[in-house]
């Protein structure tokens, strides 16, 4: 059954944690669709007026393919938790009417969901790991869970092995890996929330023709939301078309609703295929026209060159992580030897495919990133107009400065949240330039009244829908008249209003003077531009050069992993016996009691290191916080002991030396993921808040970035930190504020993907978690529990001589 | 109208709509966590991680370089990690919530390399358990400002005297110790006692807790 294309994709090398004989790949398994029935479903979560599905009835036949699609705004996803079961996971409200599938209510095992962003749904560190979370969900034995596992990856035709690292993986990559993810339960119902809307078109055709194999092959009932249809017409049966009102307004075959309904839908803004393209909606001009040229000697006509990056080079370094913390870390290069200059009156795209480096070349336009070589310049066009002189590299800039210039919106809009209401975020920016507050409160009235958003002028922009957010950062970023305006993605996942939104601001900004930089693959928007400058793998594509050569994929390589060197007894051991000798020292630590105990017992710990913690350059950096937390210690204990006797301090300190110095080291071996297998499976700790800290460990990087983003749209919008503490601090509290609601609404997202894949079901049934890996206990653990048991009863022991 | 017993939602013990002072529970039994209070409980744990890494990374140096001619002034940052244990009690009205969070904080810190060790877990444990104290003092059906402000103090309490006392700071004398104990004091009942109640009521107010009983108590009587 496994075509030979198949084949290849499969991994040749067995999962080190399975037995060999359990090497083979089975068919992906067939299952009986499942019926659905929806009867009169309504549900009004509270804190609205108004409910959000109200009266839905619908049946669903075995098997059948069925697109769901609608304004935004209409309840479609809400639609799909209802059929998953998990509505109310995140929020509480009136429900009313009763989902079935196959005749009870919806369940893990029989129903997967899949959500819009993929990212929401990874749990583990490795591919494997993450697509064995469902399975583990329902108890399932090692052997079945492996086994499924590799027949889900192949049904997506997951392009790498199993044991590649989820971090590693791209746009495309990664929602494949969600698709195994479901499919490793062999749901009977499959639903998909717009499963390409975040993907550039090839990658989109790629899941595409993945789902339509995998659903196709193992016979389950599908229920799909779109809202660009065209791709989809020929591959479902049946067209729901629900309205902003959450009812159902079509539904029949495909090609009649289609015929029907098309001109409604597009009115309401659905992708309707063979529909005439929108058109931007008409801004007026005024409203976009760059502060500086108001008659201030600002860019003097058409053309004149405002930013200009000359063989600019970005390489990443991998930045502090949980999981990597004792790995060597790789650099990434995202750009190299990039030329692009912005011009007023000019409208740029810039294109590739994901992972080109359009992100990283947008960021360094607007001066939110520094370039690791070659500079990015402001020139005449934008320096004309200020009045003091001011740094060419524009990432140098102070946070004023850049905002009197540049507007910047991100691929992410509903970061981009600066104030308590829409109106206020959208005049923060003028206000703290200090423009005239009667025009500027005209300007941004009028903006938000073509952008459709006055009714929502006094709402906590929290609460706008999507496409609203996104409308809402495109008016926060040209109201305050930049002379350049630089989109990243702006259309990504929008209906087609939105999308008229985003291009009526851009041909009026550029008529009226803006440079325009959209970094996009929509090819409606690409015909906007002027100019188009095309991204490969982080360099030019230059296409009056002729062929060139495949660019070497990936960048840099890592560094060299260093020679396998003696890893010592601390890198043979599992991380509970780590942990476990590092918490003895700590509890032996006070026992000490004089000078001569403590020296001794440090001794022995210099003596005991190479054998435990192997050889090599010991790392100071890591140590360093360490050691001066013990010279901090002895210095406030020999400044306020009673005699203040330099043997106070010196006691202290080296009390403290004995559990930070190996602690820190021991520390550092500990893999989060294997310590959570460990304590769920030998301490038996209860098995869901163990993998929920795991699964939220695993985000920890993406937070970090997110708070970097949120500091990067404060400077842009001139919100960045002043020089004085109290600047500071005000920042400080509105990035950890901004952090603190992501978090919050990721949480609710993930909490929604696992529990749609069994997270809780282990508790209404009666069957237990498993386990994916085994958390073996070595005879080295049992050698290095007894040498920390050994060295942190020293004290206790001397001190009784 | 017809119900579903998934989908019957569990009953509710706070009066919305009536009054906008109206305090609302967990819903019942409290030992029942639902999957969005762990998942909830360890994010935020993890983000509290992220902003200790940079507190360690970048304020922590300067400020105890400053205070390193008077130490106990430099306890009066203790409250910025008792955040996480109050928020954490507060967001998710549980038992163990206040632990769960610390706890996981805790191990973030401990992944990345903090200066103390396997030591943070030990700390982590007892400052969990001062809030925990607190919340059981008023048998988990008060969530104000006086309970969060108990719980910064009960769970200063617990880390200095059980742990700061005998590792940080041996060789001081009583006089000392006690100024020591009073710094951590004030810091975990203003910083983590009211600076906790006051994020978590701001978080709720922008409706990012909407599946917990704060988001509910801001929710029902204004809806949009």
């Amino acid at each position: 059954m496994l075509s030979p294309l198949v084949r290849k994709f499969v991994s040749r090398n067995p999962s080190k944690t399975v037995p060999p004989e359990t090497v083979r790949t089975p068919a992906p398994l067939a299952v009986q669709g499942a019926v659905v029935e929806l009867r009169d479903l309504t549900w009004r979560p509270f804190g609205r007026r108004e409910p959000v599905l109200a009266g839905i009835s619908l049946r669903i036949e075995a098997g059948s393919r069925v697109l769901v699609s609608g304004p935004s705004g209409s309840g479609k996803s809400t639609l799909l938790r209802a059929l998953a079961g998990v509505l109310t996971t995140t929020e509480t409200g009136d429900l009313t009417g009763s989902v079935l599938v196959d005749g009870s209510p919806p369940t893990g095992s029989s129903v997967a969901l899949m959500m819009q962003d993929p990212g929401d749904a990874l749990v583990a560190g490795r591919v494997g790991r993450d697509v064995a979370f469902g399975p583990e969900s329902f108890g399932m034995a090692r052997g079945e869970i492996w086994s499924r596992v590799r027949s889900a990856l192949v049904s997506v035709v997951f392009p790498h092995d199993q044991d590649h690292a989820t971090s590693a993986l791209s746009g495309g990559g990664t929602q494949r890996l969600a698709l195994a993810g479901v499919l490793a339960l062999t749901p009977r119902l499959v639903l998909l929330d717009e499963p390409t809307s975040m993907l550039d078109p090839a990658a989109a055709t790629m899941m595409r023709e993945a789902i339509i194999a995998a659903v196709r092959a193992s016979g389950a009932t599908l229920v799909m939301v779109e809202h660009q249809l065209s791709d989809w017409v020929h591959e479902v049966d049946r067209l729901v078309v629900l309205d902003s009102a959450g009812r159902v307004t079509a539904d029949g075959p495909v090609a009649s609703t289609l015929a029907s309904s098309a001109d409604s839908l597009a009115a309401q803004g659905v992708w309707v295929p063979a529909a005439v393209a929108p058109r931007p909606l008409h801004v007026p001009r005024a409203l976009c026209t760059p502060t500086r040229s108001a008659g201030r000697g600002g860019p003097s006509g058409p053309g004149a060159m405002l930013v200009s990056a000359e063989s600019v080079s970005v390489i990443r370094q991998a930045r502090a992580s949980v999981m990597s913390a004792n790995r060597p870390a790789t650099a990434v290069e995202a750009l190299q030897d990039v030329w692009a200059e912005v011009r007023a009156r000019q409208c740029i795209a810039v294109v590739g495919p994901s992972g080109a480096g359009k992100s990283t070349l947008t960021a360094l336009l607007a001066g939110v990133d520094a370039p690791t070589q070659g500079r990015v310049r402001a020139q005449d066009g934008l320096l004309a107009g200020l009045g003091a002189p001011s740094p060419e590299a524009i990432h140098r800039w102070t946070s004023p400065a850049l905002a009197a210039g540049f507007g910047w919106v991100p691929q992410q809009a509903e970061q981009a949240v600066v104030a308590r209401t829409v109106r206020d975020d959208v005049l923060s920016t003028s206000r703290r330039l200090g423009l005239d507050d009667d025009a500027a409160q005209a300007r941004v009235d009028a903006m938000l009244e073509v952008l459709g958003l006055s009714a929502l002028s006094g709402v906590d922009p929290h609460c706008l829908s999507g496409g609203e957010q996104r409308r809402l950062a495109l008016a926060g970023a040209i109201a305050h008249g930049p002379s350049v305006l630089i989109l990243d993605e702006p259309s990504v996942g929008q209906d087609r209003l939105t999308w008229s939104a985003v291009a009526g601001v851009v041909v009026a900004a550029r008529d009226a003077g803006v440079g325009v930089v959209l970094a996009t693959h929509d090819p409606l928007l690409i015909a906007l531009a002027d100019r188009q400058i095309t991204l490969l793998a982080g360099r030019i594509l230059d296409p009056a050069a002729g062929p060139q050569p495949p660019p070497a994929p990936g960048g840099l390589s890592p560094m060299a992993p260093p020679a396998n060197r003696f890893a010592g007894l601390a890198g043979r051991s599992g991380p509970l016996s780590l942990l476990l000798a590092s918490i003895m020292l700590v509890l032996g630590a006070p026992f000490i009691s004089d000078l001569r105990t403590a020296m001794v017992a440090i001794a022995v710990q210099i003596a005991l290191a190479p054998v435990v913690l192997g050889i090599g350059r010991p790392p100071w950096r890591r140590l360093m916080p360490g050691l001066f937390a013990v010279a901090s210690v002895s210095f406030s204990n020999w400044l306020l002991s009673p005699g203040r006797g330099v043997s106070s301090g010196a006691l202290a300190g080296l009390r403290v030396a004995f559990f930070v110095v190996p602690g820190v080291l021991l520390a550092s071996r500990i893999d989060p993921s294997a310590l959570g297998d460990h304590l769920g499976q030998r301490l038996r700790l209860p098995a869901r808040p163990v993998v929920a800290a795991v699964a939220a460990l695993y985000r920890f990087e993406g937070l970090g970035e997110h708070w970097n983003q949120l500091a990067r749209i404060r400077r842009v919008r001139g919100l960045g930190p002043s020089r004085s503490p109290l600047g500071r601090a005000r920042s400080v509290a509105a990035l950890t504020f901004g952090l603190l609601i992501e978090t919050l609404r990721q949480a609710g997202r993930m909490a929604v993907a696992m529990e749609a894949r069994g997270f809780s079901a282990a508790v209404t049934s009666e069957t237990p978690r498993t386990w994916a890996e085994p958390a073996p206990w070595r005879p080295t653990d049992s050698l290095m529990l007894a040498l920390g048991l050994v060295v942190a009863s020293m004290p206790m022991l001397f001190s009784h001589m | 109208m017809t119900q579903t017993p998934s989908n019957k939602l569990p009953r509710q013990n706070a009066r919305t709509s009536r009054s906008a002072r109206t305090t609302a529970l967990a819903t019942r039994p409290l030992m029942r966590w639902r999957g969005i209070d762990l998942i909830t409980a360890a994010m935020l744990a993890v983000a509290f991680g992220v902003m200790f890494w940079g507190f360690d990374t970048f304020i922590y140096p300067i400020l105890s370089t400053a205070t390193a001619g008077f130490p106990p002034l430099g306890e009066l940052m203790l409250g910025v990690w008792l955040v996480p244990a109050v928020v954490g009690a507060l967001v998710i009205r549980r038992p163990g919530a206040a632990l769960f969070t610390e706890l996981v904080a805790a191990n973030v810190e401990l992944f990345l390399g903090n200066k103390w060790g396997a030591a943070v877990l030990l700390s982590g444990v007892l400052q969990g358990l001062g809030v925990e104290l607190a919340l059981a003092l008023f048998r988990l059906r008060r969530f104000g400002v006086v309970v969060a402000v108990l719980g910064g103090i009960l769970s200063a309490v617990f880390e200095i005297v059980f742990y700061e006392w005998q590792s940080y700071v041996p060789e001081y004398s009583s006089a000392w110790k006690a100024i020591y104990l009073g710094c951590g004091i004030v810091s975990g009942a203003v910083i983590a006692g009211a600076g906790g109640w006051l994020l978590v009521r701001a978080l709720a107010r922008t409706g990012a807790l909407n599946a917990f009983p704060p988001g509910q108590e801001v929710r029902e009587p204004q809806p949009v």
